[in-house]
């Protein structure tokens, strides 16, 4: 299993809304927020590959009960002959160190929840970099999520279910449609013999997008 | 099994109850075939929440699922239930008691089942809502519990194997054990642990090696499953089986293995120990009872109750904890409050932050239950003492709930003079807990403390007793100590002697207040000396830095004034300063000239754009350090508090996301605004029911998801309809002011500055 040593801070000072150089002040409460979350967390991930079928229905990933409709999801695994759907979630134990944090100091709970924003990426990348390295020779679309474009956000349930990512990580669904752990994230990635565009990742694809004080301002991240 | 037979990745295996029960059938006789004494119905998830969207009811699945499994041939039919597929809160949204509804509707759907088992389960407080349900709803049922644990020993959830065996052994299951998650290899030191741990038969159902990450086929061939399930016969476990990957195959290979061996008796001896989901701590060693959750004689403590001011509440157990509290008491009791309500707030929320076991402090049986109820661990109920009455009403509940109880030495003539008179009611306890199958390991006296100023000669006596209901009983003892120097000079030095005392004199269980540190280190070194603390280990930690003595907390020096620490971001400096002006300075002149004044020049950069959010909300953690020094001092000092007006917050329902609503909360509070904090996910009622209640003007809402705007909307066409003397601010990412306008609210903020700014305008002040 992955592990992460450090928190990208640079990423989490970005998601508070931060420029410039942090002061000693909030560098102190960073230490002690990254160091809380690191020993909390336990990143894992588990995922599925499927042959894709294209239908005017959606995109249907074979021998599963998954369809995934709308126009963005088609166009984004175009070429593509195989999926993979992954799960990677921080656990159970980052949402007590927010939850901790948060009743300590409302600084605290706020740069744990952002810290844990990118460490989730952090986690993302290294799975996906693990995975792929069993599928040398293909190509790989960015990670498109359930809830991005007109992909349903509903998607998620029959896609946790696929993963059986109750059982084998612990990630279950709120009633509202939220994964818990809240620090999880749901991607579909596209695998292809060809090169495939890279796409643009804007903001209505960022896992951010709904908790985003740049976007709250009208701004972008970068 | 069931994917050989065609069922789809991601498909509902309990909908073939009703669709292809011959299949189903078919399946549990190859089990039974092969050797199998028991099978588990195919109702893993026939929970009404996973079954909503297939159509059909627990009432059609279940009942039929079990026919299948009995036209098996099965000598037993086991009613299988696993996880409900919502987490519980703090960590979910589904509220406990829910859960154990959910629970037992399967139950008692599937009442001709012969035995009932939970199994994959990784959330204890889940599996105490099942258990309950099934003890309730089928007394005389058989109940078997299974977790599945990883390698580190934990659930998903963090669990422990030490937690899950005290509580559920305490709660009445019959036998537990393992399941899932891993092969039989990586399962021995897990088993090993929980052989430790556990009086009842254990269970192990393994999977069939690892899975393949590609391929996700099992790596186990049935012969090598066998060889390897012999270890966990040797272990003792005597209840075996198989999980994911597990063919008829493998059970044959099991139940071949079984027939060369015999059965190996355990004689675990279980210590005495309390538990919380992730953490146990074994009373073999003098341990920590913060007392500080309790608001006798503390008038700040009163206030928060009465405000219901949870996080008031929350910073008396993380303050306790980080000084060194192994256990907090949590007594929230107080006239005029309805104390089984605050008593379940109080758990659940610091279970949600924090895993250190807690002592229910009630008097109030209604109270007790409630807290035991939903309590996630193994809890010390304070207390029972030696009266008919108290013994009738606690011990069955303590029994219930499979606590650890603390029995005072008193009864209905009061506290005996002598420790003999003390020794004896201690054993009076003791024999009737015995009786009603509460463990020796899980009575802890409390002999007494009398003050020393009023009753010099029974300061002994207490000790005697002490030392003879720890060596001739064989008991934990507790005894709060604070009390012995109650109405002398030098309090401190009086209480840290008696301590030690105490401690040689046999006391495992202190209830002081950890965040004096002489009483803290006393302990510490205690333990020291008494050769507990191997090597020093722990002393060092905490003292080996220190070279020299540390110099006395200077007031808040070096000429900082408060307005400069509170934009700095430092927050003891602000609290020190804030302390020391309020010996000549008014309250509200602090408030309005001092603290105010500098949260809007930081209001005011941060528009600028020149301080970011981060470093606005480190100068309004500044300002609440302030403020609590202030409100202690009003509370303390006159019954006056600081309030220009009091208004209802909340995340709306569906929505879990309460870090904006949070940062909204404390600059409100900064400003002197009396913020009545719902919380998060809150139904529409809940809102209404607040504002009513204490008639807010003022109501704000958050939300940050497009899917929950919806309930915002509900929210506020709720208040308009029931509290039209109130206005509404909402706020979000996701929001806009033209949506705002759109469901009816009457101001929108961008952000915290700009609600603080709305609340001037709406209280005028």
């Amino acid at each position: 299993m992955i592990s992460l040593s450090s928190v990208d801070r640079a990423q989490a000072f970005r998601y508070m809304g931060h420029r410039g150089d942090p002061d000693a002040q909030m560098l102190k409460t960073a230490d002690f927020c990254e160091k809380r979350l690191l020993a909390a967390s336990r990143p894992r991930y588990v995922y599925l590959v499927t042959p894709l079928r294209f239908t005017d229905a959606g995109v249907i990933c074979e021998g599963t009960a998954l369809t995934l409709t709308g126009h963005d999801i088609a166009a984004h695994l175009q070429g593509c002959s195989r999926v993979i759907l992954l799960c990677a979630t921080l656990s159970a134990g980052a949402d007590t160190a927010i939850r901790m944090a948060s009743a300590e100091d409302v600084l605290a709970g706020m740069m744990t929840d952002a810290m844990a924003s990118a460490l989730t990426e952090q986690l993302c990348d290294a799975a996906e970099e693990e995975i792929l390295a069993n599928f040398a020779g293909f190509y790989a679309t960015w990670r498109f999520s359930p809830g991005y474009g007109d992909l349903p956000l509903e998607t998620q349930g029959d896609f946790l279910r696929t993963l059986n990512a109750e059982k084998r990580l612990g990630v279950t669904l709120s009633p509202g449609g939220l994964c818990i752990p809240t620090k999880t994230v749901t991607a579909i990635i596209g695998l292809s013999d060809k090169p495939v565009p890279k796409g643009k990742r804007g903001c209505a694809v960022c896992n951010l997008r709904t908790t985003c004080p740049y976007r709250a301002k009208g701004a972008h991240c970068k | 099994m069931l994917q050989a037979r065609g069922l789809q990745l991601g498909g509902v295996p309990e909908l073939w109850n009703l669709e292809k029960p011959e299949e189903i059938t078919a399946i549990h006789r190859a089990y039974v075939e092969a050797g199998a004494d028991a099978v588990y119905s195919n109702t893993f998830g026939a929970n009404r929440l996973k079954m909503a969207r297939t159509g059909h009811t627990v009432q059609e699945l279940i009942p039929a699922a079990i026919q299948n499994a009995r036209n098996s041939g099965a000598k037993y039919v086991a009613l299988d239930i696993g996880p409900i597929g919502h987490m519980l809160e703090p960590t979910g949204t589904l509220p406990f008691e829910e859960a154990y509804d959910i629970f037992r509707e399967e139950i008692e759907a599937g009442k001709d089942a012969d035995l009932i088992v939970f199994e994959t389960m990784s959330d204890l407080l889940e599996v105490r809502a099942g258990l309950l349900a099934a003890r309730d709803a089928a007394p005389e049922k058989p109940v078997f519990v299974t977790m599945s644990f990883e390698e580190n020993g934990r659930t998903f959830t963090g669990c422990s194997i030490s937690s899950m065996a005290l509580t559920l052994e305490g709660l009445g299951a019959d036998a537990i054990g393992v399941n899932c998650s891993l092969g039989p290899e990586e399962l021995v030191p897990i088993v090993e642990e929980l052989c430790k741990w556990t009086t009842l038969p254990v269970i192990v159902k393994p999977n069939a090696g690892l899975p393949d990450p590609v391929t996700n086929a099992y790596n186990f061939t049935p012969e090598k499953f066998g060889v390897c399930m012999q270890k966990f016969v040797k272990l003792g476990a005597v209840i075996l089986g198989g999980c994911c990957g597990t063919t008829p195959g493998h059970i044959r290979a099991v139940r071949e293995m079984l027939q060369t061996q015999t059965v190996v008796e355990r004689h675990p001896v279980i210590p005495a120990a309390v538990c919380s989901a992730n953490q146990t701590v074994i009373i073999d060693q003098p341990r920590i009872i913060g007392e500080r959750i309790n608001p006798t004689g503390k008038k700040r403590f009163k206030q928060a109750l009465i405000e219901h001011d949870i996080d008031y509440i929350l910073g008396q157990a993380i303050q306790q904890i980080d000084a060194g509290a192994d256990i907090l008491d949590v007594n929230v009791g107080l006239p005029d409050i309805d104390e089984t309500e605050m008593m379940v707030s109080a758990v659940k929320a610091i279970q949600g932050i924090t895993d250190t076991p807690l002592q229910l402090d009630t008097t109030d049986a209604k109270a007790l239950e409630a807290g035991l109820r939903i309590y996630n661990g193994k809890p010390i109920v304070n207390s029972v003492n030696g009266e008919e009455e108290s013994m009738q009403k606690v011990l069955p509940l303590v029994r219930k709930y499979g606590a650890a109880v603390v029995g005072l030495t008193l009864d209905k003539n009061g506290i005996p003079k002598t420790a003999d008179g003390r020794f004896e009611i201690a054993k009076r306890i003791l024999d009737r807990a015995l009786s009603l199958g509460i463990r020796r390991e899980d009575v802890f006296i409390d002999c007494l403390t009398l003050t020393a100023s009023a009753e010099q000669a029974g300061v002994m006596e207490t000790l005697k007793a002490v030392s003879r209901v720890k060596n001739e009983l064989g008991l934990r003892t507790v005894l709060g100590v604070s009390n012995i120097s109650f109405g002398l000079p030098s309090r401190e030095l009086v209480t840290r002697n008696f301590l030690t005392m105490a401690l040689y004199a046999g006391l495992d269980l202190p209830i002081i207040n950890p965040n004096t540190e002489s009483m803290t280190s006393a302990v510490r070194t205690y333990k020291l000396l008494a050769n507990i603390d191997k090597n020093a280990v722990d002393f060092i930690a905490h003292y080996g830095a220190e070279t020299t003595p540390a110099p006395a907390a200077k007031p808040a020096s070096s000429g900082m004034t408060l307005g400069a620490a509170i934009s700095a971001g430092l927050r003891s400096e602000a609290a020190a300063l804030t302390k020391s002006m309020l010996a000549d300075t008014e309250a509200m002149v602090i408030v309005n000239e001092h603290l105010i004044p500098a949260l809007d020049a930081a209001g005011a950069e941060f528009e600028k754009g020149k301080i970011f959010l981060p470093q606005l909300i480190s100068a309004a953690s500044a300002a609440q350090g302030a403020f609590e020094e202030i409100k202690t001092y009003l509370s303390e000092h006159s019954d006056g508090t600081v309030n220009r007006g009091t208004i209802v917050l909340a995340t709306v329902k569906g929505d879990i996301h309460d870090i904006g609503k949070n940062i909204v909360k404390i600059l409100l509070e900064n400003y002197g605004y009396q913020v009545i904090d719902l919380g998060k996910d809150v139904p529409y009622e809940d809102v209404v029911k607040a504002t009513e209640q204490y008639h807010a003007p003022l109501v704000g809402l958050s939300a940050l998801m497009t899917t929950t705007l919806p309930s915002m909307e509900g929210t506020i066409k709720l208040l308009r309809e029931r509290c039209p003397w109130c206005q509404t601010v909402v706020g979000g990412a996701v929001l806009t002011p033209d949506y705002a306008e759109k469901i009816g609210a009457d101001y929108y903020a961008k952000d915290a500055k700009e609600t603080v700014d709305i609340a001037k305008r709406v209280f005028q002040n």
